[in-house]
């Protein structure tokens, strides 16, 4: 433990930007690439660190201030500002020990295939940084790296299981079929799964509604640099900036929101060639069978539903965001709620009145878990030298995805008696909806058919 | 030069996996473009500009561009008929 210890603080040292292109160099050489695309690989992934650390060292220099100021006007403190999951996706990539777990989703999905345990093989390596994001705060939690890698595979089986529940519905919505999404985004719709069996009994939840022609004509505020803009407005009048003060504000915030995005496609573009070249020999070694194929979420992004729930759920988190008692993030890069509006999209099958009554009905839960994990994605910026936060502030997610998992599982490798209840209760809670979920969904493409 | 553009619900992870993807087999096959991930959400923007639209869903307008699938350069299945369209249609 000692010499991993010792290891661990020479690497971190060195900061991130540095460090990890020297690892993926490594593994890209290890795999065979050519070396001239592996180092550019390398040299994307350090830029991209550099990168975000520029933007979201823009955002807090930006929007903490009027944060601030909103506190001393309103006595409301709401210093956490939400860096969203691009900025948890980066600081996470700089963990030390964060690609070990490719070889942990690799080996487990690999293994469940052989032993007929799944149908999903998972090519979606983007999304390993969620299981990373969870081993590194159930590590900060329980003190213990080991216990975070467990429940990297914890998250790992509960994800393959999941995906082979969604396939259908996926299939139904996209047109395509043999593709699924094993995101663990969607673990909080097999929570909400009693729930959804209360409401099939409410006629009113059970009706249709146009999302196309809302999407048209909400769809402007979706757009990154727009909405930035609105909430740097709003802000700044909160924080009693004046008309002036506002208005740079929100230029300021669109700034922000527009740049977030395009440092962090850095990322993918530096993954890009070793996360091709890992899925591309998983299809080859298992692609025989009958499989369904897991992807990341964005093959459902084309549904209406998704993006109408999310804009319609901005101004009720600002609400939330203000009123909650003891919330402390102040919601921004992360306002776009993906990690609700994909789960209850396949949880209620693009029922729109019932995604957005599950979005307002779990806001308060995502502040807080944000408010919860801020000191600790603070202490992962902070220690991996990849963000500065100036003390005061914190760090965070305001819309964190699989939170409940994180938040139970955490607690639970800590000893914590509430804990283990509550990862008990989570397991119970996954498999009333996998046994539950599956005759419906028998019963329910059978009559579709019919 | 050729733009071809690839949409995701982020333009960060999903389409810049299809974007690396597709540049990467056009610069096999000597095509000359330029590929860009974006977010779906101002598609109706950068489809002004855009040559060829590399779609990750079912499209439901009609954007008068070329439209070619991108969940194949995912999964590996039907890739060279998309590709050929791709090509062809950058031609």
């Amino acid at each position: 433990m000692d010499v991993l210890q010792s290891v661990v603080q020479y690497v971190l040292d060195m900061g991130a930007s540095v460090f990890v292109p020297i690892i993926m160099l490594m593994i890209a050489l290890m795999a065979r690439m050519n070396f001239k695309e592996a180092l550019s690989a390398s040299i994307t992934f350090g830029v991209a660190f550099a990168g975000i650390n520029l933007v979201v060292g823009f955002m807090l220099d930006t929007i903490s201030p009027a944060a601030q100021s909103f506190t001393e006007l309103t006595g409301i403190s709401l210093t956490a500002v939400d860096g969203g999951w691009t900025t948890a996706a980066s600081i996470t990539w700089a963990w030390p020990l964060a690609f070990l777990a490719f070889p942990i989703q690799i080996g487990i999905n690999a293994l469940m295939l052989i032993f007929k345990m799944t149908k999903t093989l998972n090519v979606d390596m983007w999304n390993v940084w969620g299981k990373i994001f969870t081993a590194v705060l159930v590590t900060y939690i329980s003190d213990s790296v080991i216990l975070g890698f467990v429940v990297i595979a914890i998250q790992t089986v509960i994800e393959l299981k999941a995906g082979d529940i969604w396939a259908r519905e996926v299939e139904d919505l996209t047109g395509i079929p043999g593709v699924t999404v094993p995101h663990h985004m969607t673990l909080i719709g097999t929570l909400l799964y009693p729930i959804d069996k209360v409401l099939d009994k409410i006629p009113f939840m059970n009706k249709k509604a146009d999302a196309e022609a809302l999407k048209e004509r909400l769809g402007v505020f979706a757009e990154n640099h727009v909405m930035g803009a609105i909430i740097g407005l709003l802000l700044g009048f909160a924080g009693g900036y004046g008309i002036q003060g506002s208005l740079i504000l929100a230029i300021q915030a669109g700034t922000a929101l527009t740049l977030f995005p395009m440092v962090s496609k850095l990322f993918m573009q530096g993954l890009a060639p070793i996360s091709d070249a890992i899925s591309e020999l998983m299809r080859k070694k298992y692609g025989g069978q009958e499989l369904y194929i897991g992807l990341d979420w964005p093959i459902l992004a084309g549904k209406n539903e998704l993006w109408v729930t999310a804009i319609i759920l901005i101004p009720i988190e600002l609400l939330f965001a203000i009123i909650l008692p003891g919330n402390i993030v102040l919601p921004f890069a992360g306002i776009v709620n993906l990690s609700i509006v994909v789960a209850v999209l396949l949880l209620s099958r693009g029922n729109l009145i019932r995604m957005i009554f599950y979005g307002i009905i779990t806001t308060p839960v995502f502040f807080y878990i944000a408010t919860y994990f801020a000191p600790h994605i603070t202490r992962l910026a902070t220690e991996t030298g990849t963000v500065n936060v100036a003390p005061g502030t914190m760090l965070a997610w305001s819309t964190m995805e699989n939170g409940e998992f994180r938040f139970a599982f955490a607690n639970a490798m800590a000893g914590e008696w509430w804990g283990i209840i509550l990862a008990i209760l989570w397991i119970a809670v996954f498999i009333w909806f996998y046994i539950g979920r599956k005759k419906d969904n028998a019963a329910y493409f059978q009559e579709k058919a019919n | 030069m050729k733009k071809v553009i690839v949409a995701c619900g982020s333009g960060v992870a999903t389409s810049q996996t299809v974007a690396s993807k597709v540049a990467k087999l056009l610069k096999e096959k000597n095509v000359k473009a330029e590929v860009e991930a974006i977010d779906i959400k101002s598609l109706d923007r950068f489809i002004k500009t855009c040559d060829v639209y590399v779609a990750l869903t079912n499209p439901q307008k009609d954007y008068g561009v070329p439209v070619v699938q991108g969940i194949p350069f995912l999964t590996g299945m039907g890739m060279e008929q998309e590709l050929e369209k791709l090509i062809n249609a950058l031609k």
